[in-house]
């Protein structure tokens, strides 16, 4: 089984100047291939600290971090772009299109900078939007779609370069029940397809669509368990 | 390579979007830039005027006369008849022509009117050297001189002036002036009629609107009356500095002085020292309008500022999904760097077409340096480059996790 992430004695210090504190405490976990996790924790638990780490927005003060068998622990910052143009597909809570930019361009935005000719890149996206359900929506802006839908281009531009991981950042925070449901329920799809997916979330409803979830408090984790289908 | 051209439709969307602020802000570069480009412009169809104003005197053509050490003269710094053909005789056709000079005043008298005009004693061969548009009749000639004819070619408005016609050949016209002998009234004939063709400006240059009025050398210059001046035109193939020297060096062998004491005056270094005045003073001003060029990148740094605040959410987003230090850089240098370039482009006209009206409202010959304009709009863009790159390190140094919380 192929190791995606593999996490040992990882800690993360901010440094306030007179305060330190320590947001994760030496934590250690692995994800293989086509896993669906959920991290779960209260607001302060660690869980951002974690997913900016995750996510190779942010550096470890310690331990290591291996992505797709990369140490990323030591990386400069091009670097890290690099990786994260390659290896991860993020979806963030309040999604984060580009406004005053059509759909079609913001699915191709990490494909700019993977340098995908233009042709191939177009194409790629469309795919990519009728996959997620919005062919008709290509040339429409973010503020002519509606939150679900904004979502789902998001979810289109994270497979843009086919990343080993999908990293979601609380996906169906800004949105309603309905709409969380169909997100939740494109987030399965795409794991039943055999993607790896993490999705940060302090919602136990959203855990639920997964099929392991991370828990944390002050740092650490506390419990680490499948999910039962009921 | 291929990010460029990405950078450069993101940048003319992104101009697109803010139009109006885009535009304001170029309009410090339209000024400035129509602003160099019309006084450099200026200060070359200036020196072009100058240029053919030089051109009319003839570039070819010498002034001579003795000076001597204490500003007084005798007959000794005189040139006669004799020294002249002597002059003409030892340099032969390195001196394309020569006669004695002058620029004495005289006075036209029909019935009751009278006009000024300066004597112009000229010999055969004048008009091959200095072009004059003779509208009726002929110029003097060679008859003229040998016969020491009272002929006389006028200027058209001074024809026009007296006689209120230019068809006035074969007519007599009474004339006052000083001749060796005292002041003197004869007739003269008019034998021939020119035309004038320079523009007002041209004459203001050339100092004075007094009209010439052609006359037989030997009228003036012959065994009892001598020259000041030497008019010269020297042959253009003759080496101008090696011809000045052995030149000078002759007449002062001739008139017994030393050659500190002969000035041998030409058209062609006043041109020259006048061109570099202007040159410079037009680089000088034009120096001071690129101030304004100054002020127009502080705008656009300024505005690049407010833009990199303005959309710090995208450039944590594009960072997140894999844009490079470099390629936030570049994509709002070009940004920038496109703002000011469109305003050279439309400075640029602008100053080029203020510069071409002016032109054909004073009837003048524009002159617009190509290279003015390249390098204008190059300046341009490269002020774009120079001020977008404060706003534009700031947005490539943003951090990813912040700049992705940025309300």
């Amino acid at each position: 089984m192929r190791e995606i992430i593999r996490i040992t004695n990882l800690e993360k210090v901010y440094d306030t100047g007179s305060v330190q504190v320590k947001a994760l405490k030496g934590i250690n976990f692995l994800v293989n291939e086509g896993e669906y996790v959920a991290i779960m924790g209260q607001s302060g638990s660690g869980k951002s600290t974690l997913m900016n780490i995750l996510g190779c927005l942010d550096r470890p003060t310690s331990g290591t971090y291996l992505l797709d068998g990369e140490d990323v622990s030591s990386y400069s910052d091009d670097k890290l772009s690099w990786l994260r143009n390659k290896k991860i597909g993020f979806v963030f809570q309040s999604f984060n299109l580009i406004s005053r930019t059509s759909s079609i361009k913001n699915v191709e935005l990490p494909m700019i900078y993977a340098k995908v000719p233009a042709t191939q890149r177009r194409k790629k996206a469309q795919e990519l939007l009728e996959k997620v359900g919005l062919s008709q929506r290509m040339d429409h802006m973010p503020n002519e779609l509606s939150g679900g839908q904004r979502q789902r281009v998001a979810i289109a531009r994270a497979l843009a370069n086919d990343p080993p991981l999908i990293l979601a950042d609380e996906p169906t925070g800004n949105l309603d029940t309905a709409s969380s449901v169909e997100i939740m329920e494109l987030f399965t799809k795409l794991n039943n397809e055999g993607a790896t997916v993490i999705i940060v979330t302090h919602e136990d409803d959203i855990a639920q669509f997964t099929k392991r979830i991370i828990r944390f408090r002050d740092g650490e984790i506390i419990s680490d368990s499948e999910v039962k289908k009921s | 390579m291929m990010l460029l051209w990405e950078n450069m439709k993101l940048a003319f969307s992104a101009i697109r979007i803010n139009k109006m602020r885009s535009f304001l802000t170029m309009l410090g570069i339209i000024i400035g830039i129509a602003a160099v480009i019309s006084i450099v412009s200026i200060g070359d169809t200036m020196r072009g005027v100058i240029a053919d104003q030089f051109a009319g005197i003839g570039v070819n053509r010498v002034d001579v006369y003795l000076q001597s050490d204490d500003d007084t003269y005798d007959d000794s710094d005189l040139f006669s008849g004799d020294d002249i053909d002597k002059i003409r005789d030892t340099f032969g056709s390195n001196i394309e022509y020569l006669s004695g000079a002058s620029n004495q005043k005289a006075v036209l008298i029909r019935n009751r009117t009278s006009e000024n005009v300066i004597f112009n004693p000229v010999r055969e061969g004048y008009t091959k050297v200095q072009p004059v548009d003779v509208v009726q009749g002929r110029m003097i000639d060679g008859k003229d001189n040998d016969g020491e004819k009272k002929n006389v070619v006028l200027e058209e408005k001074t024809a026009m002036k007296l006689f209120k016609t230019t068809n006035i050949v074969g007519r007599k016209i009474k004339v006052s002036y000083d001749s060796s002998s005292g002041s003197e009234v004869s007739e003269f004939s008019i034998v021939g009629v020119y035309r004038n063709s320079q523009t007002p400006l041209g004459k203001l240059l050339s100092g004075g609107s007094t009209e010439k009025a052609y006359i037989p050398e030997s009228l003036v210059f012959n065994s009892d009356s001598e020259a000041f001046d030497l008019d010269m035109f020297v042959s253009p193939d003759a080496n101008a500095q090696q011809f000045e020297k052995i030149f000078t060096g002759y007449v002062a062998r001739l008139k017994n002085k030393n050659i500190s004491n002969v000035v041998y005056y030409t058209a062609k270094s006043d041109m020259q020292s006048i061109d570099s005045i202007m040159s410079k003073l037009s680089a000088a001003v034009g120096a001071i309008a690129a101030i304004s060029l100054l002020v127009g990148g502080i705008g656009i740094m300024n505005i690049m500022l407010v833009s990199v605040t303005e959309r710090t959410r995208e450039i944590g987003i594009r960072k997140a999904l894999g844009a490079r230090t470099i390629d936030i850089l570049v994509q709002f240098l070009t940004e920038s760097a496109i703002i000011s370039a469109a305003g050279g482009v439309i400075g640029t006209s602008i100053g080029v077409g203020v510069v071409m009206i002016g032109g054909a409202v004073f009837g003048i010959r524009v002159i617009v340096n190509p290279i003015t304009v390249i390098v204008a709009v190059c300046f341009s863009a490269a002020v774009g480059i120079f001020f977008g790159m404060f706003p534009a390190r700031k947005a490539a140094k943003a951090d990813p996790i912040t700049a992705l919380r940025y309300e």
